[in-house]
């Protein structure tokens, strides 16, 4: 059911860790004429060319197959007139500003992260003397060449100037963000994020209401904020200020629950996410809450106890060794019972508490290796300055061990978004289950079949890909995987 | 050690919490009532009985139903939330209290109402189930469709009929199973089955949209080889629910019966006692649970029994009059408990 | 942190009595026992709750189900009596879940290991072309994939009526080699016949040998330098004591050709393949094809260079280098996470409950429609991956032990 999205060898009972891939050396390449070029690369011996005489000719052929079924023989017609149906499915569309707040405060969000990044690499480049080198604009933007083709469909599809508002509006939010972001000055990167948590629990809020625990996580970046703001680095008396931060902690989060408790706004129902939101909302909320679940098996898993070890390997091979559709069906049937909730949970909750469940065993493994990762001596070091084990795990091998699993993190995000089209087979309407419900209206039940499953496998594509891509570059970044 | 005492006495205490819930006492209809919506189990892709529109909104003959139950109990036809559910998943739905009530073309059966904790209550829809063919073929009977492969929806009684009255016969076949219509319609169209069965409706709903869609001409066998009442259900063991739901699902039918509709049941002006209990106008009071005036609230919201049939059944191709769904004083089924 | 002064570890006394709260010893033991008892609590708390819930609903929580009949026919399972009990219809199930997935394995390591060395390929279009694959099939959900092949092939696709279907016959006989159609299609099988028991003896005699034979030819080998040769040997002694048993039972198999019944609407004979079967089967095994294809690409870089230049400097040809250095040690790097994927396929065949194919996950959910209660039926579903996958893991495992002892 889940892919790794890199290729992992495994050491103990399904264990993996990823293999070192070294990266193809790209050196100047010497533009060649371009007769030398295709007899070098395509034609220097006999088999060569007659292999792409016969790709060539297979490529050319899908080529114009698709090219005819796209533009000529396609009937777009049901996509097209169902486009925010795709989007968001039933969500009651007096509620759909939430949405469009939504994209506006995340596209924010993620501009002032990116800008961010950038500002602290500039900061740390600035720190080691080194010169700070970006790609060019261009680059960039080919790298996301496949997520603005999907933004082009729909603004091709779309019959409404709203949309096409919308996308100018977070794009020029998130080039603001950016821009803004990546000038601030080192010391404030740190502020910086947490203003960009902030965004991103309200963009969530937004669409799930304002109530229950959302002061908690709203109150997170805050207090992390309010608590680097109340330090002062020159202060000789640590225990003072130590206490003036916890205070001002506590009244962050005092202050956050009576603005909820007085607000009290519902949103709508999480059920009524629909569509290619919900798609992206259950694979998000899923890893989110698979994180550290799946952080405390690893650690579990490794530690010296034989009884948790047992317990957290026992639960991980269960899990990987069963296919996510057998807990979306326990989900769906039964997932409820083992709670004693008045109400009945609902379906969202349940499938999330069934992908959360699944995805937190592979995490864990993800974890286990960037763990296993980190070399010996780090611990033996730690241990050797006096630090108790808990305080070599929590500074010392954690933050080298979680730097090196982001990329596998990504990958399993993308492996996760791919799985939540298996909600379509417990009843949730995302994407393929919109597609079920548009050939169900009377204007389009028997044509254009086809084509809005292309539509949906391009949807999923386009945002697999780019991801991907990000998440190869980033391994490239880091240094993961290269020994 | 003493991190770890404290992490385990917080967990006790949020098990014991979580633990101390007791069912409270209340009915549905409170609960209900309380809530100011009724949320409905429905099906999203039934051509007729339930759709979903561009813009979200569900439309169709069920779902007018839940709109009635809303209108009867609540006073607002639009106090509804629809959850779309699988066949397989339904009762588990109803049982669990996710959904106050069901309907989605569910037919009544004894199994169901005895194993599945179902109450199913006034059939809304009389059906039964047949067989189409491609008119080309000029088969008839089903005998012609021997060893054929024959499509069908997984998880409903119209896979159970189909095998047990081919086995009765002795008539070898091949059920070729699918989870929606979307994907088995093309499949019949382009021939991977020789046959394609459902409920009599849903077939005389896709003969008119492959003929008008230019398709091959279609021919539904004469011969029905089941009886599926469909009808709304509710959880067993909630009588007055069952009863709120129960007469609020026939106020259309009594209104039809009594030649009120939409537009004239709010200004009756007429002596008739029986029809002024109906509409309220009395200290009538039968203590069902629902407000006086829910019939007028149901009829002049959502209309009566054969407004709401051609608002969603005509145009799928099936008349009323003559079908089985025809009111008892037109020799049909459609026949209602005095209201009085 | 800077308060943290480096301490000499007080001296200890072993025999000194330390309380019992203070000894590691003691709270270690301590310690599991707590969070053995909380995790067994809270699965005793789960369990009484599913208990009760079940209890009020009315559901039942024996497995006496199994016993009771299926009531339904099983697609494209000519041999299947509906009133045969659930029991069986969890071993069609199971049946099908593996036949979807073996052929799943067998397309995904070819076209993998194909495309994952045409990605390295030096041919531009080539590579492009692998690249072009892979991306294409990764980054779309393997449902999709399913849901589309079954569309692409049979609904939509080029493939005529049973009725007249495309027969390809066996060198101008009336045997079929391949019957097309847009449902079915139908590959000469072997049939069991009666007498197949005694078969099975001598094939199980002629594994026992092909073993011995390997074990002996290795221990040759190992004693005087001469090649081994164990796969061919053993595979030789398999082969000849197998077709003996054959022929000594009397001919326990025949051969089975499939043909197209009068009516048109039947494969008889042979081995039939429906829609969903096929669909399932080569979507799986191309979209598993993309990730093998790329562990094959990382096996290959992560053999050392110095190979592939000394391949060079003993003038091997292009093809002899991949053959004899390359693939050798690349194939071993890649064999355990290609497993892993292997195992990942047989889990996904769950998805062809899209395409309607018979296996083991769509029967359970069909069964559960019809009424059978749907905790002990999941509990099984689950049960029977569970059992699969550990039994690879496990065998894994040995292996990897194995190859490391060798390494050092």
């Amino acid at each position: 059911m889940t892919d790794p999205q890199f290729p992992m060898t495994q050491t103990e009972l399904g264990a993996e860790e990823p293999i070192a891939i070294p990266v193809a050396e790209s050196g100047p390449r010497q533009k060649l004429p371009p007769g030398k070029w295709l007899r070098r690369n395509l034609f220097n011996n006999w088999y060569n060319s007659l292999l792409t005489i016969v790709i060539g000719a297979l490529l050319l052929f899908v080529a114009v197959r698709a090219f005819s079924f796209v533009f000529i023989t396609g009937r777009w017609e049901p996509v097209r007139a169902n486009l925010t149906l795709f989007q968001i499915g039933t969500f009651p569309r007096d509620e759909e500003w939430r949405v469009v707040a939504q994209v506006l405060i995340w596209t924010a969000a993620l501009g002032l992260g990116v800008g961010a990044a950038v500002a602290g690499a500039k900061f740390r480049a600035l720190q080691a003397g080194v010169e700070y080198v970006t790609d060019p604009a261009l680059d960039r933007l080919k790298r996301y060449w496949a997520l603005v083709l999907l933004l082009l469909v729909w603004l091709f599809f779309a019959d409404t100037i709203g949309p096409l508002l919308l996308t100018v509006a977070s794009l020029a939010l998130a080039w603001g963000g950016y821009a803004a972001a990546s000038r601030v000055s080192g010391p404030n990167v740190g502020l910086l994020w947490s203003v960009v948590g902030v965004l991103g629990v309200l963009g969530f809020q937004i669409v799930s209401g304002f109530f229950g625990l959302g002061w908690l996580w709203m109150g997170l970046p805050i207090a992390v904020a309010v608590y680097a703001l109340l330090g002062r680095p020159d202060t000789d008396d640590v225990k003072r200020q130590r206490r003036i931060q916890l205070i001002g902690v506590l009244v962050t989060f005092a202050v956050l629950f009576g603005v909820y408790t007085a607000v009290d706004s519902v949103g709508v129902e999480w059920d009524d996410w629909e569509g290619l939101q919900l798609n992206l909302l259950a694979a998000a909320i899923a890893i989110a809450l698979s994180f550290p679940l799946g952080l405390l098996l690893a650690l579990a898993r490794r530690s010296s106890f034989p009884a948790l070890r047992v317990m957290a390997t026992t639960y991980i091979e269960i899990i990987r060794g069963v296919p996510l559709i057998s807990l979306l069906l326990m989900a769906q049937f039964f997932i409820g019972f083992f709670l004693n909730t008045d109400t009945p949970l609902s379906l969202f909750t349940r499938a999330i508490a069934a992908m959360t469940l699944f995805t937190a065993a592979y995490v864990a493994e993800i974890v286990r290796g960037g763990l296993q990762a980190v070399p010996k001596g780090q611990m033996e070091a730690g241990n050797s300055i006096g630090l108790p084990a808990w305080k070599v795990t929590q500074l010392i091998v954690l933050p080298q061990a979680l730097r090196a699993v982001i990329p596998a993190m990504v990958g399993q995000f993308i492996s996760l978004f791919k799985d939540t089209s298996l909600l379509l087979i417990i009843g949730k309407l995302e994407l393929l289950g919109v597609r079920e419900i548009v050939h169900g209206q009377p204007d389009f039940r028997g044509f254009g079949i086809a084509e809005s499953l292309v539509y949906v496998a391009f949807v999923f594509w386009a945002i697999s890909f780019t991801m991907s891509r990000e998440s190869q570059r980033l391994e490239r970044k880091l240094g993961v995987g290269e020994r | 050690m003493k991190r770890l005492f404290a992490l385990i006495a917080v967990l006790a205490l949020v098990v014991a919490a979580c633990g101390g819930d007791d069912d409270s006492g209340g009915g549905l209809l409170e609960t209900v009532q309380d809530r100011g919506e009724v949320i409905c189990g429905v099906n999203e892709t039934l051509p007729g009985f339930g759709v979903v529109d561009d813009a979200g909104n569900f439309s169709g003959f069920d779902i007018d139903f839940c709109r009635v139950v809303a209108a009867g109990v609540l006073g607002d036809a639009d106090a509804v939330q629809y959850v779309p559910l699988t066949a397989e998943a339904r009762f588990t739905a109803l049982q669990s209290g996710e959904i106050d009530m069901l309907i989605r073309n569910t037919t009544w059966t004894a199994t169901r109402d005895g194993q599945e904790g179902a109450n199913f209550l006034y059939t809304t829809f009389y059906d039964g189930q047949g067989l189409m063919v491609p008119a080309a073929t000029g088969f008839t009977t089903l005998e012609e469709l021997a060893d054929g492969n024959i499509c069908v929806l997984t998880g409903t009684t119209t896979e159970l009929n189909l095998t047990a009255v081919f086995n009765a016969r002795g008539i070898p076949f091949n059920p070729v199973q699918f989870e929606d219509n979307t994907q088995l319609r093309p499949a019949y169209e382009q021939g991977q089955c020789d046959a394609w069965t459902s409920d009599a409706s849903q077939l005389a709903a896709f003969k008119a949209t492959i003929e008008s869609e230019g398709g091959a001409e279609q021919f539904i066998m004469a011969e029905v080889i089941s009886k599926e009442p469909l009808g709304p259900v509710v959880a067993d063991g909630d009588t007055a629910w069952a009863q709120a739901v129960n007469w609020s699902v026939m106020a259309p039918v009594q209104a039809w019966e009594f030649g009120l509709d939409s537009g004239s049941i709010g200004s009756y002006s007429g002596d008739n006692p029986n029809i002024l209990n109906f509409v309220g106008d009395g200290d009538f009071n039968p203590t069902l649970g629902l407000p006086s005036d829910f019939a007028v609230q149901i009829v002049s919201q959502v209309g009566n029994y054969e407004e709401i049939y051609n608002r969603h059944i005509v145009p799928i191709g099936l008349q009323l009059a003559g079908s089985p769904n025809d009111l008892w004083t037109n020799g049909g089924l459609m026949y209602v408990p005095p209201y009085r | 942190m800077t308060q943290t002064t480096i301490e000499p570890p007080p001296e200890v006394d072993p025999n000194e009595s330390v309380v019992w709260y203070r000894n590691v010893r003691v709270l270690r033991v301590v310690g599991q026992v707590v969070a053995v008892a909380t995790v067994v609590g809270l699965i005793a708390w789960l369990f009484n709750n599913l208990l009760t819930n079940l209890d009020r609903q009315n559901i039942n929580t024996d497995f006496g189900f199994l016993d009771r009949p299926t009531n339904f026919e099983i697609s494209f399972d000519q041999g299947f009596d509906p009133r045969s009990p659930v029991w069986q219809m969890v071993l069609v199930g199971l049946k099908n879940t593996f036949l979807a997935g073996i052929v799943g394995i067998v397309i995904a390591s070819i076209v993998g290991l194909i495309v994952g060395i045409s990605r390295l390929s030096s041919n531009w279009l080539v590579a492009r072309a692998a690249t072009l694959y892979v991306e294409t099939f990764r980054n779309i959900p393997p449902l999709v994939i399913i849901i589309f092949f079954g569309f692409a092939i049979f609904t939509f696709g080029p493939f005529p009526l049973l009725s007249e279907a495309t027969q390809i016959n066996f060198l101008g006989t009336d045997d079929n080699l391949l019957i097309l159609s847009n449902t079915i299609w139908g590959i000469p099988g072997f049939v069991a016949e009666d007498n197949v028991g005694v078969f099975w003896i001598t094939f199980g005699v002629a594994v026992l040998a092909a073993i011995g034979v390997a074990i002996w030819r290795t221990q040759l080998s190992d004693r005087t330098g001469v090649h081994h040769h164990r796969v061919r040997w053993a595979l030789g002694t398999f082969l000849v004591i197998a077709i003996i048993g054959h022929f000594l039972a009397g001919g326990a198999w025949s051969m089975s050709w499939p043909v197209v019944s009068e009516n048109g609407r039947r494969i008889d004979g042979g081995f039939i393949m429906n829609f969903g079967f096929i669909a399932t089967a080569l979507a799986l095994g191309l979209y598993t094809a993309s990730h093998i294809a790329e562990i094959i690409r990382g096996s290959i870089l992560a053999v050392p260079k110095g190979q592939s230049e000394a391949a060079n400097a003993i003038a091997l040809t292009g093809f002899q280098r991949y053959r004899y250095i390359i693939l050798p040690q690349a194939l071993r790097i890649a064999l355990p996470p290609t497993i892993n994927q292997y195992l990942n396929l047989v889990k996904n065949t769950s998805l062809g409950i899209a395409v309607s194919y018979a296996e083991i996950t769509l029967l359970t959910k069909t069964s559960i429609g019809n009424g059978r209660p749907a905790p002990q039926s999941i509990a099984i579903l689950m049960g029977v991956y569970l059992v699969f996958s550990l039994v690879i893991s496990l065998l894994l495992n040995a292996y990897n032990r194995r190859i490391q002892l060798v390494e050092r």
